[in-house]
């Protein structure tokens, strides 16, 4: 309860400046600040996920304000860490983080925390024993990486035989949620009885995961699939395929359902994708946030929900 | 105290100093008097460490033994110090900081013991009264105070023998009179100074005994009883004229280039040429002489609308006011110019022959754009053979050139533009004497096309040889005019320095 | 300048042709027109850029905001044909528009203000990435088949059109530097600017058209780029602009300067892509690509270098 008065008095001193909100009850503090620390905010899936986390605080106004702060580019870790800092320079009573790397940020999201910060981790999971070394608790609101890639890639492989050749786009080699979707892959394939010839980074981007598809197309000509971590490279793929006229012949999953996604599903140039829902992942890392603050004491791991899309 | 004994140096072919015996004494100031590349820089980097022993012939002697020097610091151990006109400070630091760099005192071998290098930088100031806020930061100084931390610097450094060359070039009247009243004192401390400079009457005021060199030799050792100015200009000028200059008076035709009441200042706004009036006639060489800084290239330049405002008077090209625009605007009404420092403004050293002849004249050569290749090797051939510039072809790259063949190289582009009045700044310095006469030829065959010549050369004997007429200027100023036979050497070089004609 | 021959070329070629031999050898499928094919329809983009950046370096200047006037100028290609509804020409009209006035402004800025390009560039690299994230409200577009004719293989043929156009681009670009009075002025101001204003050149104007020039092709190389992908990603290119200089210093332009060869440029995309593309298919891992793409870069650099001074 001392933190949580300290946390308040300390959110109401550093948002002095900011116009103060509408006719707080008496003798309660401020609204506590929630910041919501992403990744690249030029990324489709984070855009989203900003979306839902505005739309959830302008339906509850008065139990929050909201600060959302993203990065330059996915692999930006100084960045991230900087906002960080930031939020609780502004008087964050709690910070939602989508950590750009699993092990980098813990030390600054420790400083918060012994700074009276409720720290919330969503999307992708901080490394359990970096976290632990360093005495971070944060719950994880988000969802099960592995098992949401390894549902792809089953949805994939109906439309294979097993013994077909299939290759892995796996994203920033050291991004936990990249090495999950490509472990949650690599179990489905071994389940299918697919047999992974080739695993190459796109490292996220469209026109890297286009170059690598391409080559990986001519490098193994029986190629039946291109199993994508996230829906971008998924695109860069789809493109490949088709510029080898292979489309069809040639099967591609994605991950994250983006918007443009959409129209090479209908028509099936990407055969599945996973909805990580990125509007609520915000959303329940806010509520989850909120919830300790309000108690508190920290709220649990919650997972949330991943499903397959295939049209 | 110091001597030299027969030293001789070439560079190459050409010989910059030839048996040069000199002596100084201890409390002596000895001054250094010559025409531009008399010698005097030669000899001073010599006795500074410069051109290494072994690299020259005769002697150097130090306190009767014979010093070899290997490297600016053998001489500077050897208690020599010499003041450069460019004076090399790191200018964000201050006056102490500078007075002891390289030789910082340390603490515990690492960190900067500031107390002891302001003790240090003081006492080195106050050793002759030099009266400069050792916390200043050096680039707030003038010139002159520069000057004097300089010499603080080699005062600290314990050395006995200095060296200027040419402290008072840059220097106003006031700073004057203190550099010249420290070097007195400092004389009188015993220090032995070896004094360089183009103003005679300082030489007078201040020299004990007065070397001339000319054409890297000692003419004439003097003592200041002898020097007077007459006998030094005589002594500096010394030659005959001979033949090799001798050009065919012009037949002047009508006037091409106009010059009225020029005022220019440069880009700080300091004046650096004041109520220039003169004409130039087709056919003619107008030759302008003057010291180094008396506004000869900064008139040529400026001419050529790249150099400097115009703060008054007006030029005319064929009777009509040259228009603004910078050189290409000059090129196109018929002005060309061929620089000083060929290196610098003259030539692109990477690219070939080729490029370079044809780099201002290119629109002659091409259609809608496209460069027609046939036709422009073929003027550049031309060229290449009427100029007999020596070369293993058009596609040789000009930076490997002597310098001769670099000079013809941009003679050639200029000549290129047609031009109506040329301009030659120091048109066969750094070349040698076969190139020379062909220079000389070249200008004779414009003048005899009808195109007009200004000259600027530091060789007076060439100017008179050339000109058809001679200004001299004298700090930015017309300090004389002289006609064909009025030149000798003598008048010439009285109105360079500014004596009464 | 004079146009490269076949001397100053040989070198590059001979890495080239090591690498491909050297693929050849391990990579079982390498020497195929597939992988030749892939490779070429991949390196539109960079051969355009690559181009106008060498045209750019010729004059002493730089531009580091390639990439991201690259991901801008695809950002309003998508917006043009999703949003707005325009066509392929539409698009290629606003692109190479916005291209051009990106790169005329750090042309303008840094020749007018007497800044360095490299200054003014990094400053555009923030503004134009800023804005391709504004014009997409950060979204990816997917523009379709309207847009993938350029990046689709011709029937019969293992490349596609934005190959022959980038081509095209490549061959034009070479013959300005060599063959045009223009072309002898921006070597002449690279080399010695001063020298080049006593001759009676304009030094300014060259350089300003030059980065307006690179930012023409930047948006040609936008539309190639959406073409191949259908569709128009506001972080594509990001890193792009050292990829498009390590081609263009790999051909031996140098970077005080004053020389540069656009064909030569070509071969040192063609390297670095042909690198790219056989260590994939070696199943190379993405540290070790970097370490030898790094090593390879460095090593042609060299090669050139020695061979000039032989």
């Amino acid at each position: 309860m001392r933190r949580l008065v300290l946390v308040a008095a300390l959110a109401a001193l550093l948002g002095g400046c900011q116009p103060s909100p509408p006719k707080p009850a008496p003798g309660s503090a401020a609204r506590p600040k929630v910041a919501l620390v992403m990744k690249s905010l030029a990324n489709d899936f984070f855009a989203t996920m900003a979306k839902g986390a505005r739309e959830h605080q302008a339906a509850h106004a008065a139990d929050y304000e909201l600060l959302v702060l993203g990065i330059k580019n996915e692999t930006d870790l100084a960045e991230q860490v900087n906002l960080v800092e930031q939020a609780v320079a502004q008087g964050a009573a709690a910070i939602v983080i989508a950590p750009a790397d699993s092990k980098a940020l813990v030390p600054a999201l420790r400083r918060a925390q012994q700074q009276g910060v409720v720290i919330v981790n969503i999307d992708n999971r901080l490394d359990a024993d970096a976290a632990r070394a360093a005495g971070l608790s944060a719950a994880f609101v988000g969802p099960d990486n592995r098992d949401g890639a390894r549902r792809v890639g089953l949805a994939l492989a109906a439309r294979l035989h097993p013994g077909d050749e299939v290759a892995i786009i796996e994203g920033v080699t050291t991004a936990f949620n990249g090495q999950q979707r490509r472990a949650g892959f690599e179990d489905a394939m071994q389940s299918a009885g697919m047999k992974v010839v080739a695993v190459q980074s796109g490292e996220w981007e469209m026109d890297k995961a286009n170059g690598v598809a391409a080559n990986l197309l001519t490098a193994h000509p029986g190629l039946k699939a291109l199993l994508c971590a996230n829906d971008n490279m998924a695109i860069g793929a789809a493109a490949a395929v088709a510029a080898a006229g292979k489309t069809g012949a040639v099967q591609v999953a994605g991950f994250d359902a983006i918007a443009a996604i959409r129209p090479l599903l209908a028509d099936g140039r990407v055969a599945a994708t996973a909805d990580q829902h990125a509007d609520q992942l915000a959303v329940f890392g806010i509520e989850q946030a909120l919830a300790t603050l309000r108690d508190g004491h920290p709220a649990g791991d919650r997972a949330t929900a991943v499903d397959v899309v295939t049209r | 105290m110091l001597r030299t004994e027969h030293l001789t140096k070439r560079f190459g072919g050409v010989t910059a100093l030839r048996d040069v015996s000199i002596d100084l004494r201890p409390g002596e100031i000895h001054a250094l008097c010559g025409e531009n590349g008399a010698g005097k820089s030669t000899l001073i980097k010599l006795l500074a460490g410069v051109h290494p022993h072994g690299s020259y012939a005769g002697r150097i002697e130090v306190d009767g033994r014979e010093a070899r020097f290997r490297s600016t610091r053998d001489s500077a151990a050897a208690g020599i110090a010499v003041i450069y006109q460019e004076l090399d400070f790191v200018d964000p630091l201050t006056v102490a900081d500078n007075l002891c760099l390289g030789a910082e005192p340390r603490r515990f071998g690492v960190f900067l013991d500031r107390a002891a290098l302001r003790a240090r930088a003081v006492a080195a100031l106050e050793r002759f009264g030099a009266r400069i806020d050792p916390d200043a930061p050096m680039g707030s100084l003038g010139v002159g105070d520069r000057q004097l931390v300089e010499i603080a610097k080699a005062l600290a450094r314990d050395s006995r023998i200095l060296i200027l060359d040419e402290p008072t070039a840059a220097l106003a009247g006031r700073e004057v009179d203190v550099l010249l009243a420290t070097l007195v004192e400092l004389r009188a401390r015993g220090l032995a100074c070896v004094y360089i400079s183009h103003r005679l009457e300082e030489v007078r005021r201040l020299a004990d005994r007065v070397t001339v060199l000319r054409d890297g030799a000692t003419v004439a050792t003097l003592t200041r009883a002898e020097a007077d100015e007459r006998t030094l200009v005589r002594h500096m000028v010394g030659r005959e004229l001979t033949d090799l200059y001798a050009r065919a008076p012009a037949v002047p035709g009508p006037v091409r280039l106009a010059v009225e009441g020029l005022s220019v200042a440069d880009a700080s706004g300091a004046v650096r040429l004041a109520d220039v009036s003169f004409e130039l006639r087709a056919g003619e060489v107008l030759g302008i002489g003057g010291l180094m800084g008396a506004g000869r290239s900064e008139l040529l330049m400026h001419l050529y609308g790249a150099f400097g405002r115009r703060r008054a008077g007006r030029v005319l090209l064929d009777g009509r006011p040259l228009p603004a625009g910078g050189p290409r605007a000059a090129l196109a009404a018929g002005l060309a110019l061929v620089t000083e420092d060929r290196r610098r403004y003259g030539l692109v050293l990477a690219e070939s022959i080729g490029f370079n002849l044809s780099l201002s004249a290119l629109a002659a050569v091409a259609r809608a754009g496209f460069l027609q290749r046939a036709a422009e090797q073929a003027r550049n051939r031309q060229w290449l053979e009427s100029l007999r510039i020596k070369a293993a072809g058009l596609d040789a790259v000009v930076g490997g050139l002597s310098g001769g063949n670099q000079q013809k190289v941009v003679l050639g582009r200029a000549l290129m533009t047609g031009p109506k009045v040329v301009m030659l700044d120091e048109p066969t310095r750094g070349i040698d004497v076969g190139a020379k006469l062909e220079v000389y030829a070249l200008v004779q065959r414009l003048t005899d096309a009808g195109c007009a010549v200004l000259l600027v050369s530091s060789e007076l004997p060439e100017l008179v040889g050339l000109s058809d007429r001679i200004l001299m200027l004298n700090a930015g100023r017309v300090g004389g005019s002289f006609a064909r036979g009025a030149a000798t050497p003598e008048a010439l070089m009285r109105a360079a320095l500014g004596a009464a004609a | 300048m004079r146009a490269p021959r076949g001397s100053d070329l040989w070198v590059l070629l001979a890495v080239w042709a090591g690498l491909v031999a050297l693929f050849g050898a391990f990579g079982p499928g390498f020497l195929s027109a597939a992988t030749f094919g892939s490779v070429a329809n991949r390196i539109p983009a960079l051969l355009l850029t690559a181009t106008g950046m060498t045209l750019v370096m010729v004059t002493g200047g730089i531009d580091l905001s390639v990439g991201s006037v690259l991901g801008l100028c695809g950002a309003v290609v998508g917006v043009t044909m999703v949003d707005a509804g325009g066509g392929l020409a539409a698009a290629l009209a606003a692109s190479i528009a916005v291209g051009t006035a990106l790169g005329a402004a750090n042309g303008l800025v840094s020749v007018k203000l007497r800044l360095p390009s490299f200054i003014v560039t990094l400053g555009m690299l923030e503004i134009a990435r800023g804005l391709a994230f504004l014009t997409t409200h950060s979204q990816t577009k997917y523009i379709g088949a309207a847009v993938e004719g350029l990046g689709t293989p011709l029937a019969g043929l293992v490349v596609s059109p934005a190959f022959l156009i980038a081509l095209a681009g490549v061959a034009a670009g070479q013959g300005v530097l060599s063959l045009t009075v223009w072309g002898r002025h921006l070597v002449a101001v690279g080399a010695n600017a001063e020298a080049a204003a006593i001759a009676g050149i304009d030094v300014d104007r060259p350089r300003i058209w030059a980065h307006a020039l690179l930012g023409a092709l930047t948006g040609v190389a936008a539309v190639c780029n959406c073409s191949r992908l259908g569709s128009a990603d506001p972080n594509a290119g990001v890193g792009f602009e050292l990829s498009v200089i390590a081609a263009v210093v790999v051909g031996g332009t140098s970077l005080a300067g004053g020389r540069g060869s656009v064909a030569k440029s070509f071969l040192g995309v063609l390297i670095v892509a042909t690198l790219e593309a056989g260590l994939v298919q070696l199943g190379a891992s993405e540290p070790v690509k970097r370490v030898v793409t790094g090593g390879v870069i460095v090593a042609a650099v060299l090669a050139d270098t020695w061979r000039r001074r032989a």
